[in-house]
Order: C-alpha cells, then sequence, then structure tokens
C-alpha cells in the first residue's frame, strides 16, 4: 500500500515523456496533458488490482 | 495605485501548496472514516479496504495532477 | 536555540533560510568532508553500537537494566516491522532492520535534543546511501531468490490483470519498482527531516526575535505565540520523527519481502 504513490508517479513520467516526445517531434502541445493523464488513470488501474485483491 | 502585497519567488510553488491542501484533507477523510468503518465491522475488511484504496488512488491522482500543473499550463 | 537562532538581519524580521540552517561550516578548518551531520552520524553510530553491546554482550535470560530497553525495541522491530513482511524468514533479516531502525532513530532524534538540534537526515546524501544499499539488497536477493529471468518476469507482470494490458502497464511496473521506489524511500525520511528542522527554527526565531532582539508591546504576543508554538511542534516532531524511523525500517523490510517471495 505504501508504494501507491510511486506507481502513481511512475504512470505519470512513462506517459508523460512519451507525451513530451511526441509534442516535440510533432509540433504539437496537446499529448504531454493528455499522456499525463492518461498514465494516471493506468497507474491507477494498476495499484488498484494490484492491491485490492 | 500603490501594491499592497506582493509575491515574490516562484508562483508554482505556492500554487503546488495550495493544490495539496484539498487531496491532503481528502486522504486524511479516506483513511479516518476506513479505520471507523473496518472497526465498526470487521467482517466487511476485504470491501471496505477496496472502495478505500480505489479512493486513495483516486485523490493521490488529484495531488499529483497538482504537481505537473505548472508544466502543463506553461505548455498549452 | 541558540545555534539556530545566531544570524543577524538588520533590523527586520526574517524568516531563516535553508542556505544557513543547512549550509554548515566545517568543525575544523581546512577539513572539508567533516561538518556537523558527518560528526553527529559518526556519533549515533558509534552510540548505536555501545547500546546493544552493553544491552547483548552479556545476555540473560531475565533482562534487566540496558538489555530491558534494548530489547524492548528489539521486540517492536521484530513484531511490527520484520513479521508481517518477512513472515518466517524474519530472523535472518532482524540485525540488518535494527540497526537501520536504531541507526534512523538516534539520527532523527538528534534534531530535538539539545545543543545538538541537527538532524542528520536532513541532508539527502544519508538517507540516499541508506536506500541505495537496500535497493542493491533488493535486486541481489531477487536474482539469488527468484532467477535473473524470474525476477524481472515476476516484477513486470504481476498475475491478475487482463492479458492485452500488460503492454500498457508493465513500462509502469518497472519505472516504479527500480527507479521511484528507492527515490521516494529516501526522500521521504529527507523531505519529512527538511521541513521538521525548518518549522522548528521558524517558530524559535520567532520567539527569539520578539522577545529578545527587539521587544516591543506590539510584538511581544507574536513572540509568545512563536515560544508556544516552537514547544507543540517540537512534541510533534518527536512523533513523527519515530514515526519516518519505522516508516523508513518498515519499507527496507517490504521491499526485501517483496524480492524473496514472488507475489501470488
Amino acid at each position: 500500500m505504501w508504494s501507491i504513490p510511486s506507481y502513481l508517479l511512475a504512470g505519470m513520467i512513462v506517459y508523460g515523456a512519451i507525451g513530451w516526445l511526441l509534442d516535440r517531434w510533432l509540433d504539437t502541445s496537446a499529448f504531454f496533458p493528455i499522456g499525463t493523464v492518461l498514465g494516471l488513470m493506468l497507474a491507477g488501474y494498476l495499484a488498484y488490482r494490484k492491491f485490492s485483491r | 495605485m500603490s501594491v499592497l502585497a506582493e509575491v515574490s519567488g516562484n508562483v508554482t510553488a505556492i500554487g503546488y501548496g495550495l493544490a495539496a491542501i484539498g487531496p491532503g484533507i481528502g486522504v486524511g477523510i479516506i483513511f479516518g472514516q476506513g479505520v471507523q468503518a473496518i472497526a465498526r465491522q470487521p467482517e466487511a475488511y476485504g470491501l471496505i479496504r477496496q472502495n478505500m484504496l480505489l479512493g486513495f488512488v483516486l485523490t493521490e491522482a488529484l495531488a499529483l495532477i497538482g504537481l505537473v500543473a505548472p508544466f502543463l499550463f506553461s505548455n498549452l | 536555540m541558540i545555534t539556530l537562532t545566531a544570524p543577524a538581519h538588520g533590523d527586520e524580521f526574517s524568516a531563516p533560510t535553508p542556505n544557513e540552517l543547512f549550509d554548515l561550516p566545517p568543525l575544523i578548518p581546512g577539513v572539508e568532508w567533516f561538518t556537523k551531520p558527518v560528526l553527529l552520524a559518526v556519533l549515533s553510530a558509534i552510540l548505536v553500537i555501545g547500546l546493544t553491546w552493553a544491552a547483548f554482550s552479556k545476555p540473560k535470560l531475565v533482562p534487566r537494566g540496558m538489555q530491558n530497553v534494548v530489547e524492548y525495541g528489539y521486540m517492536f522491530v521484530r513484531d511490527q516491522v520484520a513479521r508481517p513482511f518477512l513472515g518466517k524468514d524474519a530472523d535472518r533479516f532482524m540485525g540488518l532492520l535494527v540497526t537501520l531502525f536504531f541507526l534512523v532513530l538516534v539520527w532523527n532524534l538528534a534534531g530535538v535534543i539539545p545543543v545538538v538540534q541537527f538532524p542528520v537526515a536532513s541532508h539527502i546524501a544519508f538517507p540516499a546511501v541508506l536506500a541505495l544499499s537496500i535497493y542493491v539488497l533488493k535486486i541481489w536477493l531477487g536474482i539469488k531468490h527468484q532467477g535473473l529471468g524470474g525476477y524481472f518476469k515476476n516484477m513486470m507482470f504481476p498475475p491478475g490483470l487482463p492479458k492485452a494490458i500488460y503492454v500498457l502497464l508493465s513500462p509502469i511496473e518497472f519505472l516504479s519498482n527500480m527507479i521511484i521506489a528507492p527515490f521516494t524511500h529516501a526522500v521521504r525520511l529527507f523531505a519529512n527531516m527538511f521541513a521538521g528542522h525548518m518549522l522548528l527554527a521558524f517558530f524559535s526565531m520567532v520567539g527569539f526575535w520578539f522577545l529578545f532582539e527587539k521587544l516591543t508591546p506590539l510584538g511581544a504576543p507574536v513572540g509568545i505565540v512563536g515560544v508556544v508554538m516552537t514547544i507543540i511542534f517540537t512534541g510533534f516532531e518527536i512523533f513523527i520523527q519515530f514515526l519516518q524511523a519505522f516508516l523508513f525500517a518498515m519499507l527496507a523490510s517490504m521491499y526485501i519481502g517483496g524480492s524473496l517471495h514472488a507475489e501470488h
């Protein structure tokens, strides 16, 4: 249970980084926020499934 | 017009400080009520723990969104 | 309090900055690395060794004196820290966990002991070294007990999730376990001690400034509030310091337990 914040941070960093790179390559500015929120959702789902058993 | 009060330094730090108030209260309420619920009905531990974790994950996500909000808004 | 309130700021009150609180000059001129936290770290290590030596060098069946006290701490670490996460392997790692708990506790308590008044863990190098050694031990134990491939497979592909989503979740799992977890392990202790020391310094500075340096009728109540808050927050800090030492040892035992047995 103590590692939930680190899961959320990791999800945000992974998908936020992917979104940031996409933004850099495609000259857009939308993928970074989308990636950050998507990563948070995925990490939250993972933490929920993993720890609620 | 004379300046009554001014903020110097990095404003995003104050922003995160303000953004962390809500999730802090929320996490406190979730675990407080969760412990109370477990104390009242120890046999429902699994169900209470599951919902407590769901609430904790959602609230913690808000706090972490606050952490990246400065980068997000400087980008848009 | 004298070490905390020494700097003079002219005529106006200003809060102590991190630089003047944590950037301490060397104790012996010319020896750059030998500062106050280093001295305190060495002294606490000697204190912990001495305490446990006095308690357990000639153990008796019916404990008395020092053995009684330290045995109580040992029991606390065994029942609250080691057994919930390590199960029957708890006794193998008791040496490590007791050392970690007592060392971090003495480091933290140095923040509220008068005259000493510096939590060693508020310099990030000290908790970082402890967290790094736990991290190396965690990976080594995991590879030894589950095999190189098995360890990473168990870590990155936890059972009980839909098959298709593993592609999305494995990077999160890897980053969380390999980089973020040791980082938060160290930062949690560091940040608590840093913030606690800043808070205490600020309130004692308020009290010192408004009651001793510039005593005015309007400023005196503020100074009294500062002194009262210093007392309250000192008590609160002792609680936080104990809790952080407990949490540091508990996370260490959790990581070790996680690499001894695969999750099922």
